[in-house]
């Protein structure tokens, strides 16, 4: 098989995972709760330690060093999901996001365990328990706040309706993706999203928000080739800003 | 008196009667931490939350971000029985007496604090009818030998336990070195700053 194709599901997933790791670190220090500013921090450093994993898986595929795709490449060369890039706002989005997003790579993960390519099959099931607690965390905040205040309600149901065109861009289709599912790499994101409906569905059922109408949301594509918003540029720019002086600086 | 501190807002204003206000704040529950298996579970300390699901999910990360260990469990403070306090060479067991024993049976978990500030452990489980009776029969099958300054009791239906499948939570932690102080090795670091120095300074 081509290599292209095992390289473009690569640079998705690890891109995702990157921005949002660096989005979610945003918080650190300013979350709303000790112990949560402690958790979002971690869950942080867990994805951007899961893009560090496939960045080297495609540094042995011949891609440049990690540091040097990660830090060094422009906004238009990266393959992640807009959903990712979005600002923070506020803790509301924050979540939100973090249980659409989350949901969505913890099953990704789930069907790569069966990937016929054997290290990223390896890496799925390595990582198995760090994305039960994200989802864990996720599901456990829409559930709590989903049935609280109606200030709480509101929010969550605002950011929702505001996230969802972004979510389902999650599920932008390769023009690879026959040879992705034929060659027994990943099932495809056709197969994803259905899986991920699903889920989302039975977590939301259990609060007192409700699912936009998925049917008449039109999906924010672009990411996955390379069309992002205006937000993540300055993102990348305050990211490798220490790499980008000098190289060789450790911290 | 509005202040970003919120303990100083709290204060009375100087010359105002007022009820106390409470706090706005959560309760809390216990966390306790297993770091092997097959070793007792240990008291780690409390957090914050709003109800049990949440404190586990936040006590997952308070407690157990850095030190490796395979479960960990919650619990709400006000389900917690305690015994009196003991000091030198008496037991806090020798303070229990026996409690009138009621038909109905629950399983306790017991926990002893055998040294002056360290942790309660777990010590095993009874089958009891209320806290006190725990406590008694925890005296006869754990009590023997050893000065106990502190016993814990807590119905085990009231703890928020890890599930079998839950297990893997912890599963990458002993990788994540990058969360120990040592890892960054600041003391080498200022060892060949303070030698750089030195060389730059006999120089001039």
């Amino acid at each position: 098989m081509n290599q292209d194709v095992l390289k473009e599901l690569l640079y998705k997933i690890a891109d995702d995972l990157l921005i949002l790791g660096h989005r979610n670190s945003e918080w650190t220090g300013f979350g709303p709760l000790l112990e949560e500013d402690i958790a979002f921090s971690s869950m942080a450093q867990d994805k951007i330690g899961q893009s560090y994993a496939l960045y080297q898986m495609l540094n042995e595929l011949g891609e440049q060093a990690p540091n040097t795709v990660a830090f060094m490449r422009n906004a238009n060369q990266f393959h992640n999901c807009q959903l990712v890039e979005l600002p923070n706002g506020e803790y509301d989005f924050s979540l939100i996001r973090h249980f659409l997003f989350d949901t969505a790579d913890a099953l990704r993960w789930e069907m790569l365990t069966q990937s016929s390519y054997e290290p990223l099959a390896l890496l799925a099931k390595k990582i198995k328990g760090e994305l039960r607690y994200h989802t864990m965390h996720a599901n456990t905040w829409i559930k709590q706040l989903g049935s609280a205040t109606k200030e709480s309600i509101s929010r969550l149901q605002n950011s929702l309706a505001i996230a969802m065109p972004y979510a389902l861009g999650i599920f932008e289709e390769s023009t690879f993706e026959k040879e992705i599912i034929a060659g027994g790499i990943f099932a495809g994101e056709q197969e994803l999203k259905k899986r991920w409906i699903a889920k989302i569905e039975g977590v939301i059922s259990q609060t007192q928000l409700h699912l936009p109408d998925l049917k008449i949301v039109t999906p924010i594509f672009g990411g996955r080739v390379g069309k992002h918003s205006e937000h993540l540029q300055p993102l990348l720019d305050e990211m490798s800003e220490v790499f980008k002086i000098d190289p060789t600086a450790e911290w | 008196m509005n202040s970003l501190d919120p303990r100083v807002t709290r204060l009375p204003q100087v010359g105002e009667v007022k009820p106390k206000k409470s706090l706005d704040q959560f309760g809390t529950f216990e966390v306790f931490v297993q770091a092997k298996d097959g070793k007792p579970f240990q008291h780690e300390g409390a957090i914050h939350a709003p109800n049990l699901e949440m404190a586990y999910v936040l006590a997952k990360e308070t407690f157990t971000r850095r030190f490796t260990c395979v479960s960990i469990y919650v619990v709400d403070t006000r389900d917690v029985f305690v015994s009196p306090i003991t000091e030198g060479n008496q037991s806090a067991y020798e303070l229990i007496s026996r409690d009138v024993v009621g038909a109905e049976k629950k399983a306790f978990e017991i926990y002893h604090l055998s040294k002056r500030g360290k942790q309660h452990i777990h010590a095993g489980s009874v089958e009891a009818s209320s806290p006190e009776d725990a406590m008694c029969q925890a005296k006869e099958l754990f009590g023997t030998g050893k000065v106990i300054y502190n016993i814990w009791a807590i119905e085990k239906d009231k703890i928020r336990f890890t599930s079998a499948e839950d297990k893997d939570l912890w599963n990458t932690l002993p990788e994540k070195k990058f969360r120990d102080a040592s890892d960054y090795k600041g003391g080498d670091k200022l060892k060949y700053f303070l030698e750089r120095v030195k060389v730059e300074s006999n120089k001039l």
